[in-house]
């Protein structure tokens, strides 16, 4: 506690320095002192918050449990409604009412000295925001999955290394011992070596079919909702439903990719590259707004010869997960703290020093803190979200043109088909564009 | 003049006989229908629509005397049919007519059975080795066990009680049981179904039968078995072939049940594998899946050419299924550049025509961005001076000069 009032201290007393140049806000980053990007372990990291509806709301919550570590001073979102919702639990948080409000990501990063911003946003959003956060040098906790096409994901990847900030993926599933476990027992071959992966994410969802054009809500704002996406008419869908419309996501394959692919990645050694050939279908709605994939299938080669399998959980054996099949046996975990095996010996083995062991994490929102202090890497790093969305996407490209999509890892590059080309980036509507790395 | 008149009575003299060249190959199919607890006034021209679409059947509809009429009057010639269709629940045939019958299918004579059709008869042995599984009509364990899927195991339960039940009317997911046989080759793994009465609790003699789809008879909409009860079987008796669907309640003009591409297309390949043993038919691309139920106007099968104008015509509150087809038809001419090339023409000859609203334009140059070539560059430049058209237009030149 001491040191903590010393940093106020501190704080006053730079504030008298320059007093009269410019007025502060009350709140500084440690970052805004010369002092670096490490912050020293009694100060507060200060964060602020771009996108507050379900997700961004329940990060926000997770990070204010970690109250000694943080404070948020601002948070951002296009519909006044969770803006509201989002200040009025700030303020509780901080015991005032000083938490600013936007409803432009823009002003919000112009204006605010923070050391770290929470984002939780659509995914066709993901592109832009990402990008301009890493550019202001702010650490980014960002939700999965990180990007809607490749080319953003390539744009997200090089701006977080330019600016060299501490990048926290949403993908806490790294962060759950079970998941962690059943990677570290895969990877070092408890189950033989590795030879074929099986990802079960969940089956599609219901439409809706074809609802009427509606106002648009007081609260919300739209056009601004909708950003670098086509114009569309109001329809009575934005939050969370965007999910299940292409112009903003994948449906629930790229919604878990994140999750159960991430994982898949983490236990094979596959973190750092990408499949060379992808294959599959998809069932696609015939009528309605949502269309999305209600199932889908398709097969991943990857170079050293390991095959990944993806699909909606009805279609596979185990269902939902990840399932890694080894010349031995088979690891299986999933959530509900679920880790089984081909045998029950298999988990009980103990992973010997000189063996690998994976980053553990106990607390991913912690994990994120941590390292914004220490400058070390997160559990979850950029690269390594994007590879586990690429394989989602590039399945995504392989329903969509009903054709086998080779993939050159190293290059990122699709080789040898130009239709399927185009598909790897989306053109943005005017005025926006992605920002230059 | 007088040649042209020649032409024409040659031409006509052609037609003539190209359409009883089309008659003479397809196999006579005879539908029999008049009494029923249903409204065969309605499902019986649907039946002979939706088999003479397929250009394999030529079909007539015969009736029986009514309800307490003269069964001797009815006596058709069963041996001039490949295919019987029964639309029938009444009164019991003649011995005379039930004995040819029985050897028509012997003999190798196909039969479909439709709906109530395995509500009639309860006790005429040989139609309910037939049907395989039939219900009401006091069918109890006398008639034979009950046969459904519990838990993916098919069960043979001989329990007692009442065969035949069915709860409200709901739209339900049909799941395929046996995927290699000859009709459900290349049906997607499960299907949603319009709206329909879900038959359950069906029992007899399950012989020579193979259940070739199920639905869950949920309990949500009440009379639920919790089972999956058989939807449509395929029997053999002697040297003849039964399909016997228990789908496709009829309302007046068919209703949702009749409309649904899965019942219309269903019915289609078991009619051809009760007549020959083979199916020849392709599964058309608006099979449904489990996505949505898909119906059709018409009964027909939607063309390339019909998809295409209908998205001309297209705005906000309006479906979306065109758009879909043409999706479809995109993925499956993968690789084929010439095909691509000629459905792109087409495309681009929706998007420039004067009668195409913005809406469809905007769906059209979505699809054009990817899968578009060359030749739609300036169909698409014209229309970025459009204010209404400005984005897209600029969305797929940008995509389509992607390099």
């Amino acid at each position: 506690m001491a040191k903590k009032s010393s940093r106020r201290d501190f704080v006053k007393r730079s504030a008298a320095l320059v007093a009269g140049a410019f007025v502060l806000p009350q709140i500084l980053p440690s970052s805004a002192f010369g002092m670096g990007r490490r912050i020293a372990p009694s100060d507060r990291i200060v964060m602020g918050s771009i996108g507050t509806g379900s997700q961004g709301m329940s990060n926000l919550k997770d990070f204010l449990k970690l109250k000694d570590a943080v404070q948020f001073v601002a948070v951002c979102d296009v519909d006044k409604l969770h803006l509201a919702v989002a200040k009025e639990t700030v303020d509780l948080a901080n015991k005032n009412s000083d938490c600013r409000t936007y409803d432009d990501y823009r002003e919000f990063l112009e204006k605010e000295k923070l050391d770290a911003v929470s984002i939780a946003l659509p995914d066709h959003w993901h592109g832009i925001i990402y990008s301009a956060a890493a550019n202001k040098k702010l650490n980014v906790y960002g939700e999965k999955p990180i990007c809607r096409t490749i080319k953003d994901g390539q744009t997200i990847v090089s701006s977080v290394k330019k600016n060299n900030i501490i990048w926290q993926t949403g993908s806490w599933q790294r962060s759950l011992t079970n998941f962690h476990r059943g990677a570290e027992l895969a990877i070092n071959g408890r189950a033989g070596k590795v030879k074929y992966i099986e990802v079960g994410l969940p089956d599609g969802n219901k439409g809706i079919g074809t609802p009427p054009v509606k106002p648009v809500p007081p609260e919300l704002n739209w056009e601004m909702w909708l950003g670098p996406a086509l114009k569309v008419p109001y329809r009575g869908v934005s939050h969370w439903d965007w999910r299940w419309i292409l112009d903003y996501s994948g449906g629930q394959l790229t919604d878990w990719a994140g999750h159960h692919i991430d994982i898949a990645n983490w236990g094979a050694g596959l973190e750092h590259t990408g499949p060379v050939e992808i294959s599959g279908a998809g069932v696609y709605p015939v009528e309605g707004i949502f269309n999305v994939p209600v199932e889908y299938d398709f097969l991943c080669k990857y170079a050293n010869g390991i095959e990944m399998r993806v699909a909606n959980a009805s279609r596979l054996p185990l269902g939902m997960g990840t399932t890694w099949h080894g010349d031995l046996g088979w690891v299986h975990v999933d959530r509900g703290d679920i880790i089984s095996a081909s045998d029950p010996k298999i988990l009980n083995e103990v992973i010997g020093e000189n063996e690998t062991h994976l980053y553990k994490s106990e607390n991913h929102w912690q994990n994120f803190v941590d390292c914004v202090r220490s400058g070390k890497p997160a559990i979850a790093p950029v690269e390594v979200a994007y590879r586990a969305i690429s394989v989602a996407l590039l399945g995504e490209i392989a329903m969509t043109t009903g054709q086998t999509i080779k993939w050159d890892p190293e290059k990122e590059e699709i080789i040898g088909n130009p239709r399927a080309t185009r598909l790897l980036s989306r053109p943005y509507r005017q005025p926006w564009i992605l920002p230059t790395v | 003049m007088k040649k042209q008149y020649l032409l024409f009575i040659v031409l006509a003299g052609l037609l003539t006989f190209f359409c009883a060249c089309k008659n003479e190959t397809a196999y006579k199919t005879l539908i029999i229908t008049g009494q029923n607890n249903h409204n065969w006034k309605a499902s019986s021209p649907v039946l002979k629509q939706i088999l003479d679409e397929t250009g394999l059947f030529s079909s007539e509809i015969i009736t029986t005397p009514d309800k307490g009429g003269d069964m001797k009057a009815f006596n058709p010639d069963f041996s001039k049919y490949k295919l019987v269709v029964i639309d029938y629940n009444g009164d019991s045939w003649s011995d005379k007519t039930n004995n040819a019958f029985v050897e028509y299918v012997r003999n190798g004579g196909g039969v479909v059975l439709y709906h109530a059709a395995d509500n009639s008869f309860p006790s005429w042995k040989e139609y309910n080795e037939m049907s395989g599984l039939g219900g009401w009509g006091d069918r109890n364990q006398k008639d034979g066990p009950y046969v459904y899927y519990k838990n993916n195991q098919l069960v043979t339960d001989t329990s007692a009680g009442n065969g035949g039940s069915h709860g409200k009317r709901r739209e339900f997911l049909v799941r395929t049981r046996i995927t290699d046989h000859p009709i459900t080759r290349g049906l997607p793994e499960a299907w949603l179904h319009g709206t329909d009465e879900l038959y359950s609790q069906l029992r007899g003699p399950a012989k020579n039968m193979q259940i070739l789809a199920t639905a869950f008879a949920d309990s949500a909409a009440g009379g639920g078995t919790m089972r999956d009860e058989p939807m449509l079987m395929a029997i053999t008796f002697g040297k003849g072939r039964i399909f016997h669907t228990t789908m496709g309640h009829a309302d007046e003009g068919g209703g949702p049940s009749m409309h649904c591409a899965g019942f219309i297309i269903t019915l289609q390949r078991g009619a051809e594998w009760a007549t020959t043993g083979e199916v020849t038919q392709k599964v058309p691309w608006d099979f449904p899946s489990s996505a949505g139920v898909v119906l059709r106007s018409d009964f027909k099968e939607l063309t390339l050419e019909e998809a295409i104008t209908n998205i001309g015509s297209y705005d906000i509150v309006k479906s979306t299924k065109n758009l879909s087809y043409l999706q479809n038809k995109i993925r499956s001419l993968a690789g084929d550049e010439q095909g691509l090339l000629k459905l792109e023409k087409m495309m681009v000859k929706v998007l420039t025509g004067k009668e195409t609203t913005i809406e469809a334009k905007k769906l059209l140059l979505r699809e054009l961005s990817w899968m578009g070539s060359d030749y739609s560059v300036p169909a698409i430049k014209a229309l970025e001076s459009d204010a209404e058209l400005k984005d897209e237009a600029e969305f797929a030149l940008s995509r389509l000069q992607t390099k």
